[in-house]
């Protein structure tokens, strides 16, 4: 903490008594305000989180431990999440980053930007490190997982387009300078700073009483910045393996997977005509843009009621029912909206760019459910020959959980 | 070995968790569910003690509520801080003891429990997936459908004509409508006083000629004669202890007006079916307060008050504003600079909405001021444009159901969007010393003033109708309805004019002077000179005098009415006249 | 075998595509990050704030980060004072029934024939703005809310800010942490 008594001058407003003259020579005592050295913690917060991504990628990539994952978790868990108190965490810069570039008045700290893009770099090169234990939210749910019960395919696959929905969501509020939903429905925020919204706690609580037997409910069918790393990490340079010898399909490795992301060997047994599945694929892609429109125009006609969240909107609502007919007794925010003289017309233009931005946004939104949902189809609609266990570089978080049951690698160790 | 401690530890671990959680979520509902109530009860006990006279053992209740409120609050705080770190480490040490206890189970992972063929699973989920988005498509459509602003427009439409009807009778069409009116909640000021089976009136006059200041009273059954010397009609009669020209207002079962010497300047509440004093409450110790010079037909205590059901405010010539609640409690003070005026400020105010509106027309500002009613911050100030100071009063006209605030002054007549003080429009005609406030009726404004002439604006868009000066007011403000406007000169001319076109419909000369203004209420005009002669006209264009009296008392003030009963203030006292004893 | 090289090709552009929309986000993030008056600290502007009340209860801490400063500079150290006392009071005692904070966090000590010195112990402050309220409709307005940076924990979000109806809580530079009257 530094002592800095950082002032800026506001002209005075009120006046009604004058500055009394002392005779017994009194002296003003100096008042000193704490400013937390935030420009020294961010940068440590930067290193650590750069250390601890290197940190996991060398252990997951390289050596095929898993120790350091756990010990990279508790750490996140400790310095980001208790002490730190997880804000501003890498899943809400999400958010920050959409403003800045949709907002010219928004200026997006150096620190937040640097918290958004490292571990999307990150992904790129490795795999989803940031997942695997330094991000808290996904160390705190590793910390606890301890079975691993398997969830249906069919609903973790529906489950896990859910993200991208939220995404969608949370970028159309930040962009519109809403709301931060992802800020506003954390979870584990509640937890790490030991009091907050009940529901939320209750929320959290229930999310990691289920990732005690399964694993990662949040980062699989909730967090929307999983979503993005999942996109980064399916093209990523290197991969985790499992192990550096060679599979010898022996399914230990696909029963460990918390998140489900190891690949059976798969060949077609359900015999179909080539040119059916070819049509399928085709028809799809035909219907992609059709999808697009589709959401587009179902998001567009919500727009305005997705317009409500806004504040200013809810001003407008209000002020407009008072000048038609005017209360007795008005709210406080009528009251500070007449206090401050602004004038209905000025608040009404704000508001209509405000909606007019909320219908292009909502279209572009809704056109981006549509091709997530046609995508997904089309990926659920192509098959794939695999011979051997694989796994799948979206799903996998690098938990390093499979290590230890590939016998190849217990061979290597004696 | 280890296993069984580990797995011990884990249960028992498991059962604390769960019943701390518990304790700690109901702690935490009584908190928040206690710390309200609790606070409530100290607030209200503190108003009481504040009404009563020492009452000192209330005021050791408070005290040892407040302290044990105190003492819960922290002690909470610090028991939830604590409770939570608490359940924090217990729920490390279980997650660390099952995790032990698993530590040997590795080898048994839970099986694939698809184990059909991975396209089956794709395909299944595809047609799943399909049906979910298009429900959900479905569903945003319809419900896009349902909330639309056009659907909305329609069903709002519907809704508003119905309620057009109560609005309008805030203020259009005053005559062909005789229960007009704003029927103000007075609920909250009038259920404390309901002491005896007295039925409180809902008709209230909220300010000087009435609520927002028209002229215009809904009141019914309003005695149509009364004699101060026989008593007839009279409810009360009580001196005023200081002096003042300002009328009285009705709220509920209270009268309120203010009074003031070069001593204290005061507001009165007195009840209307006792004329008892309820309270009163002195501006004093306000900084940068002075007494001016006025003139001995003006004094101190010329503005009315104004009053909205649960807010009191006055203002003085010394330029200080109080403004109470219902029952004296003063909720803030200011003074918004002492009046530079040769004769003494004498605007009334006016409050609208959640605001206070001062017209402040003196030599050394003038300016309209709107002041937040609950802390007296201001809300917005308009710097105008005038020559000369004035002493007419701000009104409220709602124009096509939007509210304007109308202020008179030399030379011009303006029209202010009283949310925010933004100019509607401005029409210059007056001059000399304006005094009448504006009048107005249909969507026309009315204003007039000695020596100059009287104009009536199309309050729309600020055009200007007509003008006629063969009648002009001196200190009555005029009062119109939408086929005639009616002025009383201190000369003792009374006359009526044409809405539409400002020809004269018809004059009547009385013999007397006129400074009280005219009200219409229940059909007639009201109207009381200076030497406390009574006129009731027919409110008509072509009016009749249905009925005149002596009462023999000076009256300068504006009478106040209210269902049955007038409240009329002379130069020495105040009286109820009412058409039940 | 052909599948795996094509495989590998997609994969490759998949990369490419990757890498460039990284540096495009980049690029354009940097120049609004790059721009002057990043701003970081949440804090309220005291002469917007209208001490409605709200401060205290929508913090997302227990206690909210929210308290009440006072300038002394500005203070006309009144007997009455419009922030110690109920707007009613009787008596000019620390009595419970006259006093106008509710956790008693504003004492004051004598200074001289009429003055006396306020002061606020931050630990009892909750942050309500009564004090502020009074101070600003009786005196100078020398009382008056800030948000304790010590405290605060600069949610990426500030939940008052979303809830204040003046709109008076946004976010300031690093240098400038506190709004203060002077």
């Amino acid at each position: 903490m530094n002592l800095i008594n950082h002032i800026k001058i506001i002209v005075q407003t009120t006046n009604r008594f004058p500055k009394p003259d002392f005779e017994s020579g009194y002296d003003y005592p100096e008042r000193h305000y704490f400013v937390p050295n935030e420009a020294f913690w961010s940068y440590i917060d930067i290193a650590m989180l750069v250390l601890l991504m290197s940190f996991v990628a060398w252990a997951v990539i390289r050596k095929q431990v898993r120790w350091p994952v756990i010990l990279t978790s508790i750490i996140s868990v400790a310095y980001f999440g208790f002490f730190r108190h997880g804000c501003v965490c890498s899943i809400g810069a999400v958010q920050n980053v959409a403003l800045a570039l949709a907002s010219d008045s928004y200026t997006i700290p150096l620190f937040v930007l640097l918290m958004f893009i490292l571990p999307i770099i990150f992904t790129l090169f490795f795999g989803r490190v940031f997942c695997a234990g330094v991000c808290p939210f996904g160390a705190l749910q590793e910390l606890v997982n301890i079975k691993n019960y398997k969830l249906s395919k069919t609903v973790t696959t529906i489950l896990s387009i859910f993200p991208w929905i939220y995404l969608g969501f949370a970028v159309l509020f930040a962009v519109t300078n809403s709301r931060f939903i992802i800020c506003r429905f954390d979870p584990f925020v509640g937890i790490f700073r030991l009091g907050g919204e009940l529901p939320l706690i209750l929320f959290g609580v229930v999310l990691l009483i289920i990732s005690v037997f399964t694993g990662r409910p949040f980062c699989r069918f909730i967090c929307p910045y999983g979503a993005i790393l999942s996109l980064f990490s399916r093209v990523s340079f290197s991969r985790v393996k499992i192990t550096k010898k060679g599979c010898i399909n022996c399914q230990l490795c696909h029963n460990a997977c918390p998140v489900d992301a190891i690949r059976a060997p798969y060949e077609n047994k359900v015999k179909e005509n080539r040119s059916a599945g070819v049509n399928r694929i085709l028809r799809y892609i035909i219907f992609l843009p059709l999808m697009m429109i589709a959401g587009a125009t179902t998001m567009y006609l919500l727009s305005d009621n997705f317009s409500k969240v806004n504040k200013e909107v809810q001003l407008y609502d209000k002020v407009s029912e008072n000048e038609i007919r005017p209360q007795e007794i008005q709210s406080l925010e009528l009251q500070a909206f007449y206090g401050q003289g602004r004038t209905v017309e000025e608040l009404k233009t704000q508001v209509a760019a405000i909606k007019k931005d909320f219908r292009i946004y909502s279209g572009i939104i809704g056109a981006f459910f549509g091709l997530v949902i046609a995508l997904t189809l089309i990926s659920l609609s192509t098959k794939r020959t695999r011979k051997l266990y694989e796994i799948d570089g979206a799903d996998c978080v690098g938990c390093g959980r499979c290590f230890s049951y590939c016998p190849q690698n217990q061979i290597e160790r004696g | 070995m280890k296993r069984t401690i580990s797995r011990n530890i884990a249960i028992v671990s498991a059962i604390f968790i769960v019943a701390f959680s518990i304790m700690l979520i109901t702690n935490y509902f009584q908190v928040s569910s206690t710390d309200t109530i609790q606070s409530e009860v100290i607030e209200k006990l503190k108003q009481a003690n504040e009404e009563n006279s020492d009452n000192p053992q209330l005021q050791e209740q408070i005290r040892e509520l407040d302290l044990l409120a105190r003492k819960a609050y922290f002690t909470n705080l610090d028991r939830l801080k604590v409770g939570a770190a608490i359940l924090l480490i217990m729920v490390i040490v279980f997650v660390i003891s099952l995790r032990i206890y698993f530590a040997k189970n590795k080898d048994i992972p839970d099986k694939d429990i698809d184990p059909i063929d991975d396209w089956i699973i794709k395909s299944k989920t595809r047609k799943y997936i399909i049906w979910i988005a298009g429900c959900l498509a479905l569903s945003g459509i319809l419900f896009a459908a349902l909330t639309s602003p056009y659907l909305k427009n329609k069903t709002q439409k519907a809704i508003s004509e119905t309620e057009i009807v109560t609005d309008s009778l805030n203020s259009l069409e005053p005559l062909d409508s005789l229960d007009q009116e704003t029927a103000t909640p007075t609920d909250t000021a009038a259920a404390p006083i309901a002491t005896d089976t007295i039925e409180i009136s809902k008709v209230t006059h909220n300010a000087f000629r009435g609520n927002n200041s028209t002229g215009i009273n809904n009141a019914k059954k309003i005695p149509t004669s009364w004699n101060l010397s026989s008593g007839k009609n009279i409810l009360w009669k009580v001196k005023v202890p200081r002096k003042g020209y300002n009328s009285p207002v009705i709220n509920g079962n209270k009268v309120f007006f203010s009074g003031a010497d070069e001593n204290v300047r005061e507001l009165f509440c007195y009840e209307l079916n006792s004329g008892k004093e309820l309270w009163k409450l002195a501006a004093k110790n306000i900084p940068g307060s002075r007494v001016p010079a006025t003139t001995e037909d003006t004094g101190l205590a010329a503005p009315t008050v104004a009053i909205n059901g649960k807010q009191v405010c006055a203002i003085f010539a010394t330029g200080d504003v109080i403004c109470a609640d219902m029952d004296g409690k003063q909720l803030w003070a200011k003074n918004i600079g002492v009046p530079d005026n040769h004769y003494g400020y004498a605007s009334s105010l006016l409050i609208f909405g959640n605001s206070l509106i001062i017209q402040y027309d003196n030599l050394n500002a003038k300016k309209v001021i709107s002041l937040d009613l609950t802390t007296g911050n201001q809300r917005w100030v308009k710097e105008r444009t005038e020559k000369h100071p004035a002493w007419s009063s701000p009104i409220i006209a709602y124009v096509n159901k939007k509210p304007q605030l109308i202020l008179v002054g030399n030379p011009g007549i303006t029209s202010y969007n009283p949310n925010n003080g933004e100019q509607y429009w401005r029409v210059e005609a007056m001059s000399g010393e304006p005094t009448p406030s504006p009048a107005y009726a249909n969507g026309i404004v009315f204003a007039a003033t000695e020596y100059a002439t009287m104009v009536a604006i199309n309050a729309e868009d600020g055009s200007e109708l007509w003008r006629n000066d063969e009648f002009m007011p001196e200190v009555s403000s005029p009062v119109a309805t939408k086929d005639f406007v009616f002025v009383a000169t201190s000369y003792g001319v009374v006359a009526s004019f044409n809405a539409q076109t400002g020809e004269l419909i018809k004059s009547m000369e009385t013999n007397v002077e006129f400074y009280s203004s005219p009200i219409i209420v229940e059909g007639k005009i009201y109207l009381i000179c200076t030497k406390g002669k009574v006129f009731v006209f027919s409110a008509k264009g072509d009016f009749s005098l249905m009925n005149s009296f002596e009462t023999g008392e000076k009256t300068f003030a504006t009478p106040a009415f209210t269902d049955k009963k007038i409240v009329i203030r002379t130069q020495e006292g105040i009286y109820c006249v009412s058409s039940e004893l | 075998m052909k599948a795996y090289e094509r495989r590998e090709f997609l994969r490759t552009c998949g990369q490419v595509i990757a890498g460039g929309t990284i540096l495009t986000l980049f690029e354009l993030s940097l120049r609004k990050a790059m721009a002057k008056g990043a701003t970081y600290f949440w804090q309220i502007d005291p002469t917007k704030c209208t001490f409605c009340g709200r401060c205290e209860t929508d913090c997302v801490l227990p206690m909210s980060a929210v308290k009440a400063v006072h300038s002394v500079k500005i203070c006309g150290f009144c007997d009455l004072c419009g922030g110690y006392y109920r707007p009613n009071v009787k008596e000019l005692n620390t009595a419970a029934e006259n006093l106008m904070c509710p956790t008693g966090a504003i004492s004051r000590r004598f200074v001289e024939e009429p003055y006396f010195e306020y002061s606020i112990d931050e630990d009892l402050c909750n942050g309500c703005g009564k004090c502020a309220k009074g101070c600003n409709s009786f005196g100078n307005g020398a009382l008056y809310l800030q948000i304790k940076q010590n405290l605060c924990k600069n949610c990426n979000e500030c939940e008052i800010a979303k809830v204040c109806p003046a709109d008076a809580i946004r976010r300031v530079p690093i240098a400038k942490a506190y709004n203060l009257k002077l």
